[in-house]
């Protein structure tokens, strides 16, 4: 989603407010005049400096550009579905991968993944197996990093 | 002479040879990877270095540091994933020119300038160490304050975007900054009652997801043709140099002394120094149009500084035992472990211990060309394969960094997040390198502010009172001036628009 210049600078305007609002709830170091609102005053002060200037020089060149313009990608449904894909699995880890441990989840994204991408599963199936067992043997094991485990899998650490 | 040939006595074994070959490696595969820093590679470094002597424990450490600085280009010039906020300076340019059918150039670019710069920072640090760094001690608030302002002018003017866009970004990362309790009152701020995010934003996960994580998104809807790397089995990485460096001898010193004197600024530290050093490049540039679509030049000055800072950081940790940097702040427990208290005691009690370090610096540096050149025709082969395959591979690599970083799947989150803003501010043209570096240098600035004023007793004139500070206000003031100048002066002129604005989105 492509935005002009004039709604890029309202939306700067609003983020502006929003941060001066919420800045009011921060208070100053005791017996000081400055603190934790400081820099939420700052930024909030010249991002809406920075919004009106931008809106104000859109109006001045004639609004120029569609105030919102899908871009041609989102037309293309393996695009939409790519990106969703994408996104849906970083979530399914975040939510899944304590319980079910790393191996098969991590295995799991990049199956669906390579799939979604058009991969052909002959491909996809054994590149997924050993991606997954390389990515666990280098954190897991050579850089101890504590990746989620499940005793199905545990004799690969 | 008798101590340096102790010193040599001391580096030039066997042992202490493999070590730093086998740490060098280990320093090229942990920078190479998106998430996984210098700093973590030094602090998985430390537990083995309890077992050996002083030289060859802080030859690992030495070695892996200034390897995985410059193999976080790698993944930069390939796949526009810098590894390290330094290398964020000049990935566009490094990125393009991989595109273009030059990563190989790019990349030998930034291997090379990245060892002059690391050679000279180091001849710095041999020669005139303690002098520099009583010029390092006498910077207080005032002048980190005006740095680091400097530092974050510099990431809005040298944006191959608008400086109107270069700005948003810089916002968005200085916002992200405030978030959390480390702050000067140690208020939570926009934390939601997340404990969590009571530690703030990290910059490591919020770095993979705006580079690394829009960078699949973007590969998936623009199915974009890999750019394809010279396999010709010449030795393109480094035949291009020696012209890069009769061209640009003083870009390339430049680079290396602002790098160096920035690095030996306690706390400044390589991301400031590869910043400045491209804005400076592309400022006294004759082909600053160029700048921010594959030009090299860049990469020569802001590699080399890179670099330099590294080396430069080592001054204040040897001289005074004060770190300038993570690393080195690691490096320091390291060396009390061995019993080389660092001070200026260390160069009278263990001169010759002293001397071996040097010279581990310069074989560190001189080992990262043949290494390097293997590690860039290693990971050129990544872009042999197609992205429907190595971009769900990168997605995981990504993930596991982000996860590494605190054992938490919240990194995860974060590094979701910051990807789904990353891939919409680029699909609005806004730079994603400037967020970076108001995320990173954010607390630094609103630390030494809130600090400076407190000292001054809320008197904005404190901050030209001493001479270092007044001089940097004054040159951060004079940057900040010339495009608007440049504006005004064009209006007047009849232009329509301003020379940042006219120039097409990189």
């Amino acid at each position: 989603m492509k935005f002009n210049d004039f709604v890029l600078g309202v939306l700067v305007l609003i983020g502006a407010a929003a941060i001066l609002v919420s800045a009011r709830n921060f208070s100053p170091i005791p017996g000081q005049a400055y603190g934790a609102e400081t820099m939420p005053n700052a930024i909030g002060i010249v991002a809406a400096g920075l919004g009106i200037f931008m809106m104000a020089k859109s109006a001045l060149m004639g609004f120029q550009g569609r105030a919102v313009a899908l871009a041609d990608w989102a037309k293309s449904p393996m695009a939409v579905v790519g990106v969703a894909m994408a996104l849906a699995l970083i979530g399914v880890y975040i939510v899944f991968s304590e319980r079910v441990g790393f191996v098969p989840i991590a295995f799991l994204i990049l199956l669906v993944f390579m799939l979604t991408l058009r991969t052909r599963i002959i491909v996809a199936v054994p590149v997924a197996i050993f991606a997954t067992i390389l990515v666990q043997q280098t954190f897991g094991r050579l850089l101890l990093v504590p990746l989620p485990r499940n005793d199905f899998l545990s004799f690969l650490w | 002479m008798d101590i340096l040939a102790q010193a040599a006595g001391l580096v030039f074994q066997p042992y202490v040879l493999l070590v730093i070959f086998a740490s060098a490696c280990f320093g090229l595969f942990v920078g190479a990877i998106p998430g996984l820093t210098a700093t973590m590679a030094t602090a998985l470094l430390v537990p083995i270095t309890f077992f050996m002597d002083p030289v060859p424990a802080i030859a690992a450490i030495v070695t892996a540091t200034a390897m995985a600085i410059f193999a976080g280009d790698i993944p930069g010039a390939l796949l526009r994933m810098p590894g390290t906020p330094a290398s964020a300076a000049y990935v566009e340019d490094a990125y393009l020119m991989t595109q273009d059918g030059r990563g190989d150039e790019a990349l030998g670019a930034v291997l090379v300038f990245s060892a002059i710069g690391g050679i000279f920072g180091t001849i710095v640090l041999v020669t005139t160490a303690p002098a520099l760094a009583e010029i390092a001690l006498k910077f207080s608030s005032f002048e980190y304050f005006w740095l680091v302002l400097l530092g974050l002018s510099c990431a809005i003017f040298v944006s191959p975007s608008s400086v109107t866009r270069g700005m948003i970004a810089l916002l968005i990362g200085l916002f992200a900054a405030t978030i959390g309790i480390d702050n000067p009152a140690g208020q939570p701020r926009y934390t939601f009652g997340n404990v969590e995010l009571l530690a703030g934003v990290q910059f490591i996960p919020a770095m993979i997801g705006l580079f690394a994580v829009s960078e699949v998104l973007r590969s998936i809807v623009y199915s974009k043709e890999r750019p394809k790397i010279d396999r010709s089995g010449k030795h393109t990485v480094f035949k291009r140099q020696w012209t890069n460096i009769r061209r640009y001898p003083i870009q390339m010193l430049r680079g290396s002394a602002t790098g160096t004197a920035i690095g030996a600024l306690p706390g400044a530290g390589a991301d400031i120094a590869a910043w400045i050093s491209y804005a400076v490049s592309k400022q006294f540039s004759r082909q600053k149009e160029k700048f921010g679509r594959g030009h090299v030049e860049g990469l020569v000055e802001a590699g080399a500084s890179n670099n330099g800072a590294v080396s430069g950081a080592w001054i204040p940790a040897l001289v005074f035992g004060i770190p300038g940097d993570s690393i080195t702040a690691i490096v320091i427990g390291v060396l009390y472990v061995k019993g080389m208290n660092p001070g200026p005691t260390v160069f009278i009690n263990d001169p010759q211990l002293i001397y071996a370090v040097f010279m581990v610096f310069f074989l560190a540096n001189i080992i990262m060309l043949p290494l390097g050149w293997v590690a860039i025709k290693g990971a050129s082969t990544l872009l042999s394969i197609p992205n429907r395959v190595l971009m769900p591979v990168i997605l995981l690599f990504c993930i596991v960094g982000s996860f590494a970083i605190n054992n938490s799947v919240f990194g995860v989150l974060l590094m979701l997040i910051f990807g789904v803003l990353g891939f919409i501010m680029e699909e609005n043209d806004i730079p994603i390198a400037p967020a970076i570096l108001g995320l990173v240098l954010g607390p630094m600035l609103e630390q030494n502010f809130i600090t400076s004023m407190i000292k001054a007793d809320g008197s904005f004139l404190a901050f030209f009172e001493r001479p270092i500070a007044a001089g940097l206000g004054i040159f951060t003031i004079v940057v900040w001036s010339i495009p608007i100048i440049l504006y005004l002066r064009r209006r007047w002129a009849g232009s329509e628009a301003s020379p940042k604005e006219d120039l097409p989105q990189g």
